[in-house]
This record gives C-alpha cells, structure tokens and sequence, in this order.
C-alpha cells in the first residue's frame, strides 16, 4: 500500500472523536461549496461513478515488486478535485470499512490523511500545468507528492493521538513511523508511475474528463 | 468467485449480497437499525477496551452469530488478509521497541532489537480488535438486504453526499464486473504472466484508465437515461427501512447501557 489504513481500537476514544469532527468539518465544508454552485446533475452522476471505479480499482493487486495495491486517491483528485474528491474518499473509506478495509472509528483520521493527498496532488497537478506540460510527468509527480503528504498527515496524526497500548517515547514512535513510510514511499513510486499511465491515457482518450485541465 | 471477486483476500461483493438477499435467518429479519446501532455499540467497546479476555469473549460472541446466521467461515477466514495486513504495517514493527522481557532479539552493527511480551500483546489486542469489527462487519451486510443499506444511506447522509453514495452502491457491482472482466480479457491473452515493471504498470495502467473513462462514460449515459425520466438530482428511495421491534429496543437499551458504563469506567478514553 501506497498509504495504510488505520483499524479499530488504534487511538483512545477522545482522539477517535476528535478527528472524527475534523473530518466532518471537511465535508461539511465541501457540501456547502457544492450547494452553493449552480445544481449539476451529471457532477453527481460522474462522482458516483467515479466513487465506483476507484473502490473498484482499490481492490486490484498489481503483480508488481510480490504484489501491490494502490490508493487511487491522489488519481481522484486530479480527476474530480478537492470538493468532489473530499466526498469521494469519505464515500470509498465507508464502504472500505464496512468490508474491513480500516475501522469504522478511524474513519474521520483515515478521510483527513486521504483529503491531504487528494487535495495535495490537484494543487499540485494544477500548479504544474505550465511548468510541466507532459500529463505522464505532472500526473506523476503530483501522486508521488500527495502520497508524500498522505503519509506525513499520518505520521502527524498517530504521533499526536497515540497508538492504544504503546509504551513509547515520541522518538521510538516517531523512528517506527518513519521506517513505515519509507516502506509506503517506495510503493508510492510505483503509484506514482502508474498515475502518470493512467492520466496521460485518459488525456489522450478523454482530455474532457481531467477536472483540473479545465480553465 | 463471482464475476465481480478481484481477489480471494477481498470481500466479495456479489457473495455478499448473494447472503444478504437470499437467507432468512433471525438475523436477517432483525432491523437494520438495530444492528447498525449495535456496530456502533462495538467499536465503542473495542475502542475503550485493552482486556484481552474482554476483547477475545466479543470476537467469539461475534463470530459465533456469524456463524449461526449460516454465513461461510472459509471466505471469511481469506477475508482476513488485508486487516490483518494492516495492523501488522501499524504496530508489527512497534512491537519490537515495546518495553517488557524480551522473548527473541537482534543485533545489527551493535544496535540490539528486542520483541518483547508487551509488544506481542500489542499486536494481539489490536489483531482481535481489527477482527472484531470485520467479522461484525460483514455479518451486518451479509443479514441486511440491499433496499435496508440504501435505505439507510438515504437517512443518514445529508444531499448530495447520501445522491452520490446511492448512485456509487447501486453501480459498484457492475463496475467490479466490468473491472473484472478486463482483467479476465488480459490473463486470457497471457497478461497474467510475469513481465518487467514497464510491460506490467502500462498493461495495469491502460486497464485502469479504461475502468475510470468507461464509468464517466456510464455516467453521463446514466444521467442522460434519468434525465429523460424525470431525474432533477434527486434520487429518491421506496420502501421502509424496518423499525426496531420492542425486543430489539430491550436489546438496544442493556448494550447500550453496558457501553456507555463501560465507557465511563474504562481508564483508556484519553482525556
């Protein structure tokens, strides 16, 4: 994985709470953005759609370095941006709960470390679209800087919650952390590789499609 | 494996809903409502908790109304992979800083790493934690039919959130099928076999820009097909969500009771 996911029983009750309420600030945010646009149906049409795909997508395991799955969501981002997106992987996190995929309680801090690289990776992708032109490029490094962010918001978010039942300085937590994300890094080179792919065929195929293309 | 299973370690979701649809146990004819509030009763509980025998006497509590409700125990034992991979990625290697007696240790250019008994239990409590809400999990959505879940979607979440779950649920199977089929098309053209890095993330990649463009494409057809029936970017539901009956709000009222005592009483909420 490009980024994990946080299971049920990680941080005490206070801290599930807390980031629970961060998380719905977000969305909360990201609705009133969208009620506030002129209604468009296809917008919610195209999102539910591509909700579909990226839960879908998740699940492959790419037979790549023993196998590999990839989190899509700096991939979400490009394509539908941060308001779209911040419903999308609140949306794929529930569903990836209800079959295991993290806990139901970490929700709130798994949608926060998401948000980041969907938001991360279009202002990115968008901030590079004079400076690198080539979608491969730009798509890639805007994944491999979200997925950066990604693993940096958890890092963040374990190192202030704690993790339930461990007895360890901030520098013992903190160089355990760091080693996972080295571990994540090397996966998000992969996805990042493969975002770019992935992008410039759907540049080619649909150039329509890529949100933050538009003016 | 049905035509939208990706892999054995992952949930099917036809399966899922296979069970859900066909089995009439009295699980699948409790309310929804009921064994949603109970999820939400669980994690509590799990959260609050770090007794061993407390956290392992809940997983067998759940795992025998899994079992009860005739739900398949070998799937579910697959299903495990990927949680169990994920606790393992949080705390596996944490386990090995935790103070405590060391059990096995290891010394690189002079630095020593020690597993230790309380690292160990780390990893224990948080695996039966993760498995508690997976097993419970599972069992609410392979007792509760599809119309209950997308009814309680429909309550639950404010427009347009609750419009683009419901429209994502109702197309997830056939966006895996479609997903799976592509899949299917490469293996059978020998896309399975091992490649270099390059020859495998573009096969992957094309696969992958094909799911996301088919599905806008099956998006807008969508939209246009309920447009022409009315559709304003509203998507409304029939049928009612079945209420709690009063044995079930007996129930809901002593678990709850149980929780919120233990919630009050346990010394780990963290604040």
């Amino acid at each position: 994985m490009a980024h994990i996911h946080l299971e049920d029983g990680s941080f005490t009750l206070f801290w599930v709470i807390i980031w629970w309420v961060v998380a719905l600030a977000v969305i909360g945010a990201a609705l009133v953005v969208l009620r506030t646009r002129k209604p468009d149906p296809r917008r919610i049409t195209v999102a539910a759609f591509c909700t579909a795909a990226a839960f879908a997508l998740f699940q492959v395991d790419i037979p790549i370095a023993g196998g590999v799955h990839i989190s899509l969501t700096p991939l979400v981002g490009i394509l539908t941006g941060p308001v779209i997106g911040s419903l999308i992987v609140l949306i794929t996190n529930i569903l990836a709960a209800a079959i295991g995929h993290g806990g139901w309680g970490v929700i709130g801090a798994n949608v926060l470390v998401n948000f980041s690289e969907v938001v991360v990776a279009y202002g990115t992708y968008r901030g590079l679209r004079n400076l690198v032109p080539d979608l491969f490029s730009r798509a890639g490094i805007a994944t491999f800087t979200g997925l950066l962010c990604g693993n940096l918001a958890m890092i963040a978010i374990v190192l202030v919650s704690g993790i339930q039942g461990v007895n360890q300085d901030p520098e013992q937590v903190l160089a355990g952390l760091t080693l996972i994300a080295a571990i994540n890094m090397v996966v998000a080179i992969i996805e990042a590789l493969m975002t770019g792919l992935v992008v410039s065929s759907i540049g080619k195929m649909r150039p329509d499609l890529l949100e933050s293309e538009r003016k | 494996m049905s035509s939208t299973s990706l892999s054995p370690h992952i949930p099917d979701i036809d399966l899922i809903t296979y069970y859900a649809e066909n089995k009439n146990s009295i699980f699948s004819r409790t309310s929804p409502w009921t064994k949603a509030l109970l999820l939400v009763f669980v994690v509590l509980l799990i959260t609050v908790s770090r007794s061993l025998f407390l956290l392992a006497g809940l997983y067998l509590i759940i795992l025998f109304l899994y079992l009860l409700a005739g739900l398949p125990a070998r799937k579910l034992v697959a299903w495990y992979a990927l949680p169990v991979l994920f606790v393992l990625s949080l705390v596996g290697l944490m386990a090995w800083g935790e103070r405590g007696i060391p059990l096995l240790s290891w010394t690189v250019g002079g630095f020593t790493i020690a597993l230790t008994d309380n690292g160990i239990l780390l990893v224990i409590t948080l695996l039966i934690k993760a498995l508690i809400t997976v097993t419970y999990s599972l069992f609410f959505l392979m007792t509760t039919r599809y119309q209950h879940v997308a009814g309680i979607i429909s309550r639950v979440f404010p427009a347009p959130l609750d419009q683009i779950f419901l429209m994502a649920y109702r197309f997830l199977s056939l966006t895996l099928a479609m997903t799976a089929s592509l899949f299917k098309a490469i293996r059978s053209r020998g896309g399975g076999l091992v490649h270099s890095l390059r020859v495998q993330g573009r096969l992957f990649a094309g696969v992958f820009a094909l799911v996301f463009i088919r599905s806008f494409e099956r998006g807008e057809r969508v939209h246009k097909a309920m447009l022409a029936r009315g559709f304003t970017g509203s998507y409304p539901l029939s049928g009612e969500v079945p209420r709690p009956g009063i044995a079930e709000y007996g129930l809901l009222i002593v678990t709850g009771a149980l929780v919120t005592a233990a919630v009050i009483t346990s010394p780990y909420r963290g604040w």
